[in-house]
């Protein structure tokens, strides 16, 4: 039996898991996801993985291996770091069944990742720097409009005449929202216009990444806007891209998901071979 | 000393980019000179055996801003020649005396040419390495070319090097040698208390110190990092391949790092491991250190190898050696030896069934996060996807 822990240092958020690993049964112990709201992540890993341990019912010291992903290279009590589309191509899996894609998209990019049944990345497409396809700013845009981004999914599909801003830079994305306000265009429609702005984009991600069959799953704190989903499957069926797609309840657990579950299969495989790293 | 102050020596002999150390150890002696040399390799036993300080000359890093340099290049060559002229034109060189420009590359050669026209009151030489390692055509040569590096020193210095000042110089270095070899077997078989960016720093401390100091310094590492309690982390272990001439920023090493993966050999200032076994200190050492280039010198991307059966050996056999689990690819972009040898030891990878993965910098390269997702990805491959 060994027991993992995942921690995902997000650029909006820290999510961790627990989870028991035994041959193949899985059990999920606990989880937690914390906004970091300009304060230190790495305090915030402190607090948020004891409070699940607590949770738990365990110590530290049952812990087997502390798996990070994100920005979490940091972390001073992790065994090991493992790279986000590596998590979240695992977490897709653990999440979902039949998945062959995983959109990850955060608070910073949106990434479309090509994966087969056993998560194993096989191609990635990434947006370019640039805010506008990000979580980030849309939270922004949200936060000037004077809504939650609790507000936003359902707001969006409330839109009966979605206006589209700009899907290159986040600044003119900002000037079109400025003028459609002084416009009085309405809080849906313009939700629903950068909804439909940032699916455009992650559509071609995954087009580019040449997905075809079986299903795309999104992930990433943005999986959990309702309009966000609504809004690709439109562009998907605009762009003809015929897969069906999905976001899980957890999805934005998917990173910390895959880091725990790699762990778990790291530790097995380190205990096989007999090159044990100790979690410190 | 403790690890810690050990490495915030080394790193502020790094930053300084004037050379004090340099010009600390010629304000001891009056008449004390210094003679620069540049990557790969010059054998520095003949500077040191001529009273003089061999001074590694790799470049500006990422801190030096390049503004003289650019008008003596075009812009499609590597950055380490501009970011070395803007060093001497900037007066930062003047400490040395001399300027030793070994045979890695074109542009390398035509540095010596320049630095003839800019520092007409310098002694420079292009030092020239032979291609052929038979011993009566490249020994032959080689031996006349340390034999005039000998004569030049000799009358820079204004004194006679005789026989016994090479042989002590020779097993002053030899035991330098010897130190870095025993660095790098305790990295090996403890890369997460040897960490590779701190061991990058300690080689680089060997370009401006005395050699004796240098040898000195290495064992007081060794001995407090044994003491040092650092976690073990499951990294995989990796192979770095392409450093050799123009330096990557102290960033990439920190980088590759975080990102999963413990170097655990390198080919970091190759000057200090060329000769892969002691020198006789006894005998000619011109015919010893001859001997020792052509037939005990290290296999790297920067020798001439004369069959295409052993090209890229060497890396395979590291990979064998320090139990590595693949290898990364490092190379400053637009560097010949480097990036031509690569397709050849891409192949001998295949061929042995060794992963890698490559990509490119220059010295100052800022931006790293391509390279912790390039380098984290690869790591991830080999602990999940590896047999």
């Amino acid at each position: 039996m060994t027991i993992a822990a995942g921690i995902d240092v997000g650029t909006g958020a820290v999510k961790t898991t627990l989870f028991k690993v035994e041959g193949d049964n899985v059990e999920w112990l606990s989880k937690r996801v914390t906004r970091i709201r300009r304060r230190d992540p790495m305090s915030l890993v402190d607090e948020s993985y004891a409070a699940m341990l607590k949770e738990a019912g365990l110590t530290a010291d049952d812990v087997d291996y502390v798996a990070t992903t994100g920005d979490g290279e940091n972390v001073p009590f992790r065994t090991g770091h493992f790279y986000s589309m590596t998590t979240h191509a695992r977490g897709a899996v653990y999440l979902a069944e039949d998945v062959t894609a995983v959109l990850d998209v955060g608070a910073l990019h949106g990434r479309a990742i090509s994966i087969d049944e056993r998560g194993k990345v096989l191609s990635y497409r990434m947006t370019s720097q640039c805010a506008s396809g990000s979580g980030q700013f849309l939270e922004n845009i949200a936060r000037y409009l004077g809504v939650s981004i609790d507000e936003v999914g359902d707001l969006s599909q409330q839109s009966d005449d979605p206006e589209l801003v700009s899907g290159i830079c986040a600044v003119l994305a900002e000037t079109d929202v400025i003028n459609m306000v002084s416009r009085s265009i309405s809080t849906p429609n313009i939700l629903k216009g950068i909804h439909l702005s940032m699916a455009g984009r992650l559509v071609k991600l995954l087009r580019a990444s040449k997905v075809k069959e079986g299903k795309v799953l999104l992930t990433g704190g943005l999986a959990m806007d309702t309009g966000m989903v609504a809004a690709m499957r439109e562009e998907m069926a605009n762009q003809k891209l015929d897969v069906p797609c999905e976001s899980s309840p957890d999805s934005i657990f998917a990173g910390a998901i895959g880091a725990a579950l790699w762990g778990a299969f790291r530790y097995e495989k380190l205990q096989s071979l007999g090159q044990l790293a100790e979690a410190s | 000393m403790s690890v810690q102050k050990i490495v915030d020596r080394c790193q502020a002999l790094y930053d300084d980019l004037d050379f004090n150390a340099v010009k600390e150890w010629k304000a001891k002696e009056e008449g004390r000179k210094a003679i620069g040399y540049m990557p790969v390799y010059v054998p520095r036993e003949i500077i040191h055996a001529a009273g003089m300080l061999p001074v590694g000359v790799l470049g500006g890093g990422d801190q030096l801003e390049v503004i003289h340099g650019d008008a003596y290049y075009q812009s499609y060559i590597c950055r380490i020649p501009r970011s070395t002229i803007e060093l001497g034109v900037t007066g930062r060189l003047d400490c040395v005396d001399g300027m030793l420009f070994p045979s890695i590359c074109d542009v390398i050669r035509n540095l010596s040419g320049m630095w003839k026209l800019l520092f007409k009151d310098k002694y420079v030489r292009y030092f020239d390495a032979p291609q052929t390692y038979d011993d009566n055509i490249g020994g032959k040569f080689y031996k006349q070319e340390m034999q005039e590096l000998i004569e030049g020193l000799e009358e820079l210095g204004g004194r006679k090097i005789t026989d016994e000042d090479l042989n002590n110089s020779i097993a002053v270095y030899n035991e330098n040698r010897n130190v870095i070899d025993e660095l790098y077997a305790y990295r090996s078989k403890a890369p997460w208390k040897a960490l590779t960016s701190e061991i990058y720093l300690l080689l680089r401390a060997g370009m401006v110190l005395p050699v004796e100091e240098h040898t000195e310094l290495l064992r007081e590492y060794l001995s407090a990092i044994e003491k040092e309690d650092r976690p073990v982390r499951d990294n995989c272990r990796v192979v770095l391949n392409g450093t050799f001439c123009e330096q990557p920023p102290l960033g990439l090493v920190k980088s590759i790092e975080m990102a999963g993966c413990y170097i655990v050999d390198d080919d970091f200032m190759l000057v200090t491991r060329w000769l892969q076994e002691d020198v006789p200190t006894t005998g000619d050492p011109v015919q010893n250190l001859a001997d020792a280039f052509l037939h005990q010198s290290a296999e790297t991307a920067a020798k001439y190898v004369d069959t295409e059966e052993a090209k890229g050996n060497f890396i395979v056999d590291s990979v064998k050696k320090y139990a590595a689990e693949g290898v990364v690819f490092a190379a400053p972009s637009f560097c010949d030896p480097a990036l031509l040898d690569q397709p050849m030891l891409h192949t001998a990878l295949n061929n042995n069934n060794i992963p890698f993965t490559a990509f490119q910098y220059a010295e100052n390269s800022g931006q790293m996060q391509p390279i912790r997702e390039q380098a984290g990805t690869f790591a991830d491959s080999i602990k999940l996807w590896s047999a």
